[in-house]
């Protein structure tokens, strides 16, 4: 059995950045990281944007890092084997291929995979969801014959799908469970700026329908809707949200809830083994309470801090204020902080759908806590900083409502 | 093709002479931020612009620029020579 000091499995954002943290420090531990995929670390996040996806830079600018880096750092990549269970009593890790790692220190960072559609016909050619890079080449090599495409779900990867789609020249049609994009997120006026920026661009959408059934021989030729609608389709592409791959190893006695739970140090349950990035449902300092989250940022900076705490005698906690971005159509939207929709909220709108501008400044008591922002991005930071010095904007609301008033004159 | 927006830097004792960022890459993902809020912040369209070139020493400047997960930000040195991405 081979033994490591420490092992990481999962190979993404947040596995890389604790294997990097974790050789600035111990420049001699063995290291191995576990990836059932073939690859080295590339960028999720490019593989929906539009620069990457349509061609315009070369493919190979999606790797972040080379085979070499890992050889450079002595850190032994162990591609295209599955995790399959977890004795945390021996600390002994059982992979795909049979063999078996001894670990000292183990890391969990195996992200989340994208739920797949459930009704008769979800098998058939042309249905694309988007998660790896494999998913992302599919795509891009299907969009150059494809003509008419149906878009499934009102979240961020629908959203820059449609973008793509549109872009490609493809029939884009947008079908939604919700009442409008983001819902419930997002407020309806927010949404209906989204809706407003999908329509302009030709795209229609449906909204507060399900799918009853993909139809066609082998490959989809269209969908039907419960309503009875049939849409003709070559292309079906579904961003119905995520599920955690924790099934194998719940069986190890690890605390799971939707995702693997740690508390602030990232540490789970059993001892020697933290989680990190996407799959990681961690105590939320800031928050106060057990969140998830899906996003680059957050995935690298969870990973830096496991790798420490991994390594040293100190333990860190993680403390960041989460946001996510995206775009497309000529919107930008930006989440910040804690958006979760919630009764103790008070929320401030800051611009309006009419100016094309429009924020909603989300409070819990004295504090701002979370933020919305359509085409408003530049005020995110600011407002980072202010959730970060919890700042008392008790007597600011009127402040806070004004789209002209500068939110740094807060940060004092 | 390129809508690239540069950035000179004159930080004392500094290596790093010149940051650019490619707005064509850019997509708001907003980890250089993260690692160095100084000196990103994001704009009205998603694009990072650096609002202090001078305010971060090099260590910093290159890990953000490594951070970023479409190689958006790249640095140069005084002689002109691209340092980041390699
Ligand atoms: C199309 C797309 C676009 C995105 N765009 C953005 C964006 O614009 N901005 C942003 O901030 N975020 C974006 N995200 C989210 C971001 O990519 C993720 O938050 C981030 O990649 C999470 O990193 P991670 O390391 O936690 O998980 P992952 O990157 O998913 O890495 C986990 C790895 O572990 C592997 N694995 C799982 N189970 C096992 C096992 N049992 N054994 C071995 N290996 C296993 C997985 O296959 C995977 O390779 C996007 C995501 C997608 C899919
Ligand atoms: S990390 Fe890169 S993509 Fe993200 S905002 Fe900074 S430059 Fe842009």
């Amino acid at each position: 059995m081979e033994k490591y000091k420490y092992v990481i499995i999962g190979g993404g954002a947040a596995g890389v950045s604790a294997a990097e943290t974790i050789r600035q420090t111990d420049k001699g531990g063995s290291l191995a990281v576990v990836s059932d995929e073939p690859h080295a670390l590339y960028s999720r996040v490019m593989l929906s944007k539009p620069n990457f996806f349509l061609g315009k830079i070369p493919f190979d600018q999606v790797y972040l890092k080379g085979d070499d880096w890992y050889k450079e750092n002595q850190i032994q990549f162990l591609g295209s084997k599955t995790a399959v269970s977890l004795d945390g009593t021996n600390k002994i890790l059982s992979l795909s291929d049979g063999s078996q790692l001894e670990y000292e220190k183990l890391l969990v960072a195996i992200g989340v995979r994208v739920r797949t559609l459930n009704i008769p016909g979800a098998d058939k050619q042309g249905i694309h969801y988007l998660r790896t890079l494999e998913d992302g080449k599919k795509i891009m090599e299907h969009i150059k014959t494809g003509k008419k495409a149906v878009t499934i779900g009102g979240g961020f990867i629908s959203f820059e799908m449609i973008d793509l789609l549109k872009l490609a020249g493809l029939e884009t049609t947008s079908i939604l469970r919700e009442a409008y994009f983001w819902e419930p997120i997002l407020d309806e006026p927010s949404g209906l700026m989204i809706e407003n920026a999908l329509t302009k661009n030709g795209i229609k959408i449906i909204k507060q329908v399900e799918i009853a059934e993909v139809t066609g021989a082998e490959t989809v030729d269209g969908v039907t809707l419960k309503d009875g609608t049939h849409l003709p389709c070559d292309l079906l592409m579904c961003g119905i949200g995520v599920v955690s791959p924790i099934d194998w190893i719940k069986q190890s006695g690890v605390a799971t809830n939707k995702g693997i739970l740690a508390n602030e140090y990232l540490e789970t349950n059993l001892p020697d083994v933290w989680t990190a990035g996407d799959i990681a449902e961690y105590k939320d300092l800031l928050l106060e309470e057990n969140v998830q989250m899906g996003n680059w940022v957050n995935a690298k900076e969870q990973g830096r801090i496991a790798g420490l705490n991994m390594v040293g005698n100190d333990r860190h906690p993680f403390k960041f204020i989460s946001f996510y971005t995206t775009q497309g159509l000529g919107i930008t939207i930006a989440f910040v902080g804690d958006v979760a929709p919630g009764q103790d909220r008070i929320i401030i709108p800051r611009g309006s759908p009419a100016i094309n501008s429009y924020a909603r400044i989300i409070i819990v008591g004295q504090e701002l806590v979370g933020a919305t922002l359509i085409n408003r991005t530049a005020e995110m930071s600011t407002i980072s900083k202010l959730i970060e010095n919890n700042t008392d904007i008790s007597t600011h609301h009127a402040d806070l409502a004004d789209p002209n008033f500068d939110l740094k004159k807060l940060l004092g | 093709m390129s809508n690239i927006k540069e950035y000179v830097r004159q930080r004392e004792g500094s290596n790093i002479s010149k940051i650019v960022i490619d707005r064509d890459l850019c997509i708001g993902a907003a980890s250089c931020l993260a690692v160095s809020g100084e000196t990103y912040n994001l704009d009205n369209e998603n694009k990072a612009v650096v609002i202090d070139a001078d305010s971060v020493d090099d260590d910093t400047l290159i890990m953000s620029a490594e951070s970023c997960p479409t190689k958006a930000i790249l640095l140069f040195d005084k002689t002109g020579k691209q340092i980041f991405p390699k």
